[in-house]
């Protein structure tokens, strides 16, 4: 070794653990968001892009300032917000009841797994006709389909997340002669929160998706019958408006689950 | 605009069919493809292609057919279909003023004294006393979406008994028709074909006529892409020669009678191919003879109904305020009328 | 209270996995329970816990219960078992909660268990803010609180590294010097056992049987580390299980 070092000038140690590293760089997407508005503002006032194609943003903020000013916008905002919170809130929490019986007991689990795995890729809009039979052509049969839609999902995320508790812990809570009540309330139920809360972030936005579904039918207010509307006029300006509307809902939703999860799993590191 | 008589119209039908011959589009057999809803309305397209009228005007036409007009219309601006026949619509209307598609002839429409579209009351709306169109205050009424042809009617049936309803958007004609027969909605109107078995059912009733109140409706118009209107003059003559052919059969046969019932027979026998389908040929017939309504001969256009219609979608905000008559419209095709 | 255990067997299907054993643990005592990997050391101490049922056999419960316990037979666990979302103390007042005792008297309970673990400053501390050897601590003081007759301490220590090891074993002997304790100690560990140990039981290799019970007279409070005295106590220890422990280690999982 020695002979060799002295023999050939030294090399220094190449690096390469770079990269893998996941970093925080937020400006970049919201560079991304400006260039693409910037590039499809100048496309269309250029001609580069035709009017069938892409609207203006500058048309798009205009009509959204439009529905601000006209009151429109809460008109529309009003009914779907309700439809929303209404049809979610039942949907998951029966979804999330139903979850943490089929997580516990295995009779539940045996007769409802199958039916559950049976409904998740019926697309519900598929069903809207039956639920208007069924609930009725007004608020109902929207509070119906969206909650049908998101109960599946949170369902599935719920056992899953039961089914993920530390068994160790279920374990010591019983070594410990604490009751069942108390094992489900203090050492299941928490230890799935953090599944159940991920699995809610998906069912919300599918409950997102699906008020524009539940709007087909009959609804002459709401962000999704907007939507629905301005397609059918091919009205491109009010579209992207009514769809801006739905993705900021969607980052709502998002950032509200985000602030749960930061009260509840203040735990996690 | 230039005005023609309808033995002129006809004439140069027949001398751009002639002509036709000499032009490069037949000696290339051109392709185009024509759009079509399953409708007996769409028929002369199925009997100009059956009947080879459009081969003889030197196209080689691919039907595509569409669930409803809509994307249709989205279609033609696209460039995936040449030529359709569809209602007026708010959509329709926005596409032509970016300049996406032209109209450029009349299909069906409204005739006193030939069957046309039927106003429809749900049975429980009708035992609650809705009993004529003048009692339609309060109702609700379907639609498939805001800004189509059964808002518009809906909006000017309403207007004309100056009463006020609520319209309800349903997306779909079975999904109107499965909320009528429920009695989640009040009333709707549509096409005779739909209109009388639904009545023959008992579960709603016909309650008044459209051409009560829009006598000379044009329902459907024939349009195209602006591209194909201002470039392609020809491939659209020819296009028209042969749809205003199986038009001219379609009405001599089913409305003038001009073939009696052998022609009637035959006509039935030609359209059951496209219409109605799923059904034997004697469950079909009836609807198909029922659906029979007047198809303007050779593409003729009510101009006047079209700036009536285009007036009510602009009054209702539903389209842009600075859409005129001549972004919708290009009259340069065919005979244009005032009624 | 002793507890006895009676001719137990078990298998688990086709694998028998301990066989015919009788035991005996005495109040204030530790047993440690030593044997090579797989000889079912744990799987007896969850049938002493009530845990699991064996096979055949019986586990009894002999004498009375020491006054104000609440949980006779109180497990320690290798992975600690603490509640993340609950705090230091909130650990230790779940075990109590069940049982009717809350406010000032689990406030009560609490700092008295955790001041005997010294963990008297950390009380309001989430699991993922402590050491490895901070969290035992804690399992130790929430098993303290419901003033078990016996503690059943599965492999406590195994998760730690060696300097934590050797900390917590002072931790423990200091605890029983100052409050004799009963326990039944699984481990690996031969040191462990020998520094913790009243007697020692080594197991047979799967099936498991007692092979021999060793006894250490010197009092725990004067073992120390690195003793001489328990360094032979120890070597006799490995000479016993050395070739049954190269023998499991060659053996093929779940055959």
């Amino acid at each position: 070794m020695s002979d060799i070092a002295a023999r050939s000038d030294p090399i220094e140690v190449r690096f390469r653990g770079g990269g893998f590293a996941p970093k925080s760089h937020r400006w970049v997407g919201f560079a991304v968001f400006v260039l693409l508005i910037a590039l499809m503002e100048w496309g269309t006032r250029t001609g580069w892009i035709s009017a069938l194609t892409l609207p203006k943003p500058s048309d798009v903020l205009a009509t959204f300032r439009e529905l601000w000013d006209s009151g429109l916008l809460f008109k529309h905002l009003g009914p779907s917000l309700t439809r929303l919170v209404v049809g979610a809130a039942l949907g998951a929490s029966l979804g999330i009841g139903v979850g943490i019986l089929i997580g516990l007991f295995s009779y539940v689990r045996a007769g409802l797994v199958p039916l559950v795995a049976a409904i998740f890729p019926v697309p519900k809009i598929a069903l809207l006709p039956l639920f208007v039979i069924w609930f009725g052509i007004d608020e109902a049969s929207k509070y119906a389909l969206i909650a049908f839609g998101t109960f599946t999902p949170t369902v599935v995320a719920t056992y899953g997340a039961v089914d993920n508790v530390d068994r160790s812990l279920i374990r010591m809570g019983q070594s410990f002669g604490l009751s069942w009540l108390s094992i489900v309330r203090k050492i299941v139920l928490p230890g799935a929160m953090p599944g159940i809360l991920s699995g809610l972030r998906i069912s919300l936005a599918i409950a997102i998706i699906l008020l524009v579904a539940a709007e087909m039918l009959g609804a002459e207010y709401g962000i999704g019958a907007y939507i629905l509307e301005a397609g059918s006029l091919y009205d491109l300006e009010r579209l992207f408006a009514g769809v801006v509307i739905l993705s900021l809902l969607g980052v709502l939703v998002s950032a509200a689950i985000s602030l749960i999860e930061k009260r509840l799993l203040g735990w996690r590191s | 605009m230039v005005k023609f008589n309808r033995r002129q119209t006809l004439g140069l039908m027949g001398a751009a069919a002639v002509s036709g011959l000499a032009t490069p589009a037949i000696a290339m057999n051109k392709k185009i493809v024509v759009g079509a809803l399953r409708f007996t309305s769409h028929s002369g397209s199925f009997v100009a292609v059956e009947r080879g009228y459009f081969a003889d005007a030197g196209l080689d036409v691919e039907l595509r057919f569409f669930q409803a007009a809509q994307p249709m219309a989205v279609a033609i601006a696209s460039g995936d279909v040449d030529y359709a026949v569809t209602a007026i619509s708010g959509g329709l209307i926005s596409l032509a003023d970016k300049g996406a598609i032209k109209v450029i002839g009349g299909a069906l429409s409204e005739e006193p004294g030939i069957d046309g579209q039927k106003i429809l009351a749900s049975d429980a709306a009708f035992k609650a006393g809705l009993t004529s169109p003048s009692q339609l205050g309060g109702k609700t009424f379907g639609m498939s979406t805001a800004g189509s042809s059964f808002h518009y009617m809906g909006s000017k049936v309403a207007n004309a008994e100056g009463v006020e309803m609520s319209f309800k958007p349903l997306q779909k004609v079975g999904a109107i028709i499965g909320a009528l027969k429920s009695g989640q909605i009040d009333a709707w109107s549509i096409v005779p074909h739909i209109a009388k078995p639904l009545a023959g059912s008992g579960a709603v009733h016909i309650i008044g006529d459209i051409s009560d109140y829009l006598p000379q409706y044009q329902v459907t118009t024939v349009f195209t892409s602006s591209g194909n209107a201002a470039d392609e003059r020809q491939q659209t003559t020819d296009f028209l020669a042969g749809f205003g052919k199986g038009v001219s059969d379609y009405n001599s046969t089913m409305i003038d009678k001009a073939g009696g019932d052998d022609g009637i027979n035959e006509m039935v026998d030609l359209i059951h191919k496209y219409v109605y389908t799923d059904r034997p040929r004697e469950k079909a017939a009836p609807s198909i003879i029922n659906g029979t309504m007047r198809i303007n001969d050779g593409a003729r256009l009510n101009v006047a109904s079209v700036r009536d219609q285009l007036n009510w979608f602009q009054s209702e905000d539903l389209v842009d305020g600075g859409v005129t008559m001549d972004t919708l419209v290009d009259a340069s095709y065919v005979e244009t009328f005032e009624a | 209270m002793d507890i006895r255990l009676e001719s137990i067997s078990h298998s688990y299907g086709d694998t028998e996995v301990l066989r015919d054993i009788n035991l005996e643990i005495p109040t204030g005592r530790i047993v440690c329970l030593v044997g090579p990997s797989g000889c079912g050391k744990s799987t007896l101490l969850r049938f002493i816990g009530g845990l699991e049922r064996p096979s055949t056999g019986r586990v009894l419960q002999l004498g009375e219960q020491p006054e104000g316990c609440l949980n006779p037979l109180t497990y320690v666990f290798q992975d600690f078992a603490l509640l993340p979302w609950r705090s230091v103390r909130g650990n230790i007042s779940l075990v109590l909660e069940d049982h009717g005792i809350r406010g000032a008297r689990a406030r009560e309970i609490t700092d008295d268990v955790l001041a005997r673990t010294k963990l008297g400053d950390f009380a309001e501390a989430l699991p993922r803010q402590l050491s490895g050897g901070m969290k035992q601590r804690v399992a130790i003081a929430r098993a303290l609180a419901v003033n078990p007759a016996v503690m059943l301490m599965d492999e406590p220590l195994s998760a730690l590294d060696s300097q934590t090891r050797e900390l917590l074993m002072d931790d423990l002997i200091a605890l029983w010097t100052r409050q004799p304790f009963t326990a039944v100690y699984v481990t690996h560990n031969l040191a462990e056992a020998v520094r913790l140990g009243h007697q020692i039981i080594v197991l047979s290799r799967r099936p498991g049987s007692i092979r021999e019970a060793v006894e250490i007279d010197k009092p725990l409070g004067e073992r120390g580390y690195a003793d001489p005295d328990l360094e032979s106590t120890q070597r006799y220890l490995w000479e016993l299980m050395r070739e049954e422990a190269r023998a499991a280690d060659e053996e093929l999982l779940d055959v």
